[in-house]
């Protein structure tokens, strides 16, 4: 591994254009496949999707997706070197999400990319997908150190980089933002994800219920108020003024132990990345907070906010620049992978 | 403090220390040099929330502060509580934060340090107090003891998951921030917690932190 060329090489490419390389990214963690093309300059060339939806009233069914994505596989690959004008020659790397996610459709990405990278005789690399969400978020906002809110359906975390980690200072402690959001939904009949729905609903309320508001030191626990949530809505209360008052109370829990985080570490940048990044009312009370520390809220764009192959294809190439790589016969996939154990040689 | 923002005019004095939910003004309070902990209306949060949660925390703070005394745990005295303007006043408490002693420690003063400060939560545990806030910035090292401040997350609990809980934020401080010092101070953290409450309960305790730590996502406890 040669981790001290991390930096240098990034740079050195990103002056050259003649030395422009690119790396293809394979996404395949829950309901999104999706492949992107990014170049060793930070430029993203495509990212093409297939999104899975479930059924009305339920969640993702692992083996439903895979098989989605399965069938879309084909076409999102040829669909994302098509637009990003680079022939699959010129690929230096591929870059697969080994996890953490669902198994059945974390085996579809790797196998795509398994065989996309033997064929071509390029490293396959293997990307934690949160790290990809992180690394992704931190190319298109320019954040340099930031306190990090990472908030999915399969993440809710504050973290701050140090040490060759990103190293986690707050998280839940049972449910996570995205699933209170789409548990919440389904109980009301709605597919998964059900963030916009939500936020649509709240916005035409302003009728506040009290509801369980758990901060726990720096961790926050929502089990209590996805309870309490479906009671009001069981015991007749309309859906939008429920609606109105999860995320307020969960919005504000989050915020707060984020601020906590900020006020702790001193850090000036917050950058919020994941899915459920896109609800405006949270990122309002993100930048409310932040004026409070003179601190600036990084926000990922809408379109790469989400699941989306650009984050393990940037990863990938930062990655690469430090020599990591898996074999074949070694790329399994780990479905609970946790990214305080991934080392982040590159940001070394 | 590590984001002391100097000598900032304030009603009550300098600002030492803005925190997350309240300035930490140093000034005065009948001749005596005090520490003015306000909660200031937190303008993210809806009102009516945010009202009901700074008086809750800072009345509750008060009680504790003093409840934390019976149990034998240094906390700064309390001069005076303001609920109109969620303000706590007291006792300016003079020394270094434990979060930036850390680094500075050698080895077995680490030992030495985080032994009594697992003593010291024991104690709070045994009494019933689940402090809720176990930070490295919480604790401050005073005149050779461990002074613990910000009681507003505390809890009146004798089960063994709130004390676990109460552990594993000590834990996540210390893996999260202080990474290079985390084993060796939590090993002499959970040997100064069982010499308090002993081998039983501290077992129960850390298993039940395990336990804790496998309901997060994605967790692989070792």
């Amino acid at each position: 591994m040669s981790t001290s060329l991390a930096t240098s090489t990034v740079r050195r490419a990103s002056c050259r254009p003649t030395m422009r390389r690119y790396v293809l990214g394979v996404e395949s963690t829950a309901h999104t496949f999706s492949v992107s093309v990014v170049s060793s300059d930070g430029r993203i060339l495509s990212n093409t999707k297939s999104v899975y939806l479930p059924p009305e009233g339920s969640g993702i069914h692992p083996f439903e997706a895979s098989q989605k994505h399965l069938g879309a596989a084909p076409k999102v690959v040829a669909d994302a070197l098509e637009t990003s004008g680079v022939s699959v020659g010129r690929l230096c790397a591929v870059a697969y999400a080994m996890g953490p996610g669902l198994g059945p459709c974390l085996r579809v990405g790797a196998v795509v990319a398994r065989t996309l990278a033997s064929s071509l005789r390029v490293p396959l690399i293997p990307v934690n997908h949160a790290v990809g969400h992180i690394e992704l978020g931190c190319l298109l906002t320019d954040s340099k150190d930031p306190v990090v809110l990472l908030v999915s359906g399969g993440h809710t975390m504050i973290l701050a980089y140090s040490d060759n980690r990103w190293r986690v200072l707050g998280e839940s402690l049972d449910l996570t933002l995205g699933q209170l959001l789409d548990q919440f939904g389904r109980h009301h009949g709605l597919a998964s994800p059900c963030g916009r729905a939500i936020e649509e609903a709240a916005a035409s309320s302003s009728n506040y219920l009290r509801l369980p508001y758990s901060v726990k030191g720096n961790d926050v626990s929502f089990s209590g108020l996805l309870t309490a949530s479906k009671v009001l809505l069981d015991g007749g209360v309309s859906f939008s003024d429920v609606s109105y008052s999860i995320q307020e109370t969960a919005f504000a829990m989050v915020t707060e132990v984020t601020e906590r985080a900020l006020a702790f570490t001193g850090k000036k940048e917050v950058m919020i990345v994941g899915g459920v990044a896109a609800n405006r009312r949270l990122s309002s009370m993100m930048c409310d907070m932040a004026r409070r520390h003179s601190a600036v809220v990084a926000m990922t764009p809408l379109e790469y906010s989400g699941d989306c192959g650009a984050q393990i294809a940037w990863t990938g190439w930062l990655a690469h620049t430090c020599g990591i790589q898996i074999p074949v016969p070694e790329s399994n996939v780990m479905q609970s992978w946790r990214l305080d154990r991934v080392d982040i040689p590159w940001r070394n | 403090m590590s984001i002391s923002l100097g000598v900032t005019e304030h009603p009550h004095g300098h600002l030492l220390y803005r925190g997350a939910e309240a300035d930490v003004v140093l000034g005065d309070w009948q001749g005596l040099e005090a520490v003015f902990k306000i909660r200031k209306p937190l303008t993210y949060r809806l009102q009516v929330l945010d009202e009901a949660i700074r008086r809750q925390r800072t009345v509750h703070e008060a009680e504790m502060m003093h409840l934390a005394k019976s149990a034998g745990v240094c906390t700064p005295f309390l001069y005076n509580v303001d609920i109109q303007s969620s303000t706590l006043v007291m006792e300016f408490v003079r020394g270094v934060r434990v979060k930036d002693l850390v680094a500075s420690l050698s080895g077995t003063q680490l030992d030495g340090t985080f032994f009594e400060f697992g003593g010291d939560v024991a104690k709070l545990h045994r009494f019933g107090i689940m402090h809720g806030d176990l930070t490295t910035a919480n604790v401050v090292r005073s005149d050779g003891r461990l002074v613990f401040v910000d009681f507003g997350l505390s809890v009146r609990t004798t089960r063994i998951e709130d004390h676990g809980v109460d552990l594993r934020l000590i834990k996540e401080t210390l893996v999260g921030a202080h990474p290079g010092a985390s084993a060796r101070a939590l090993d002499a953290l959970n040997r100064g917690y069982a010499s308090v409450v002993g081998q039983a309960r501290s077992r129960a305790v850390l298993k039940q932190l395990q336990n804790i730590e496998r309901r997060g996502r994605y967790a692989r406890v070792t």
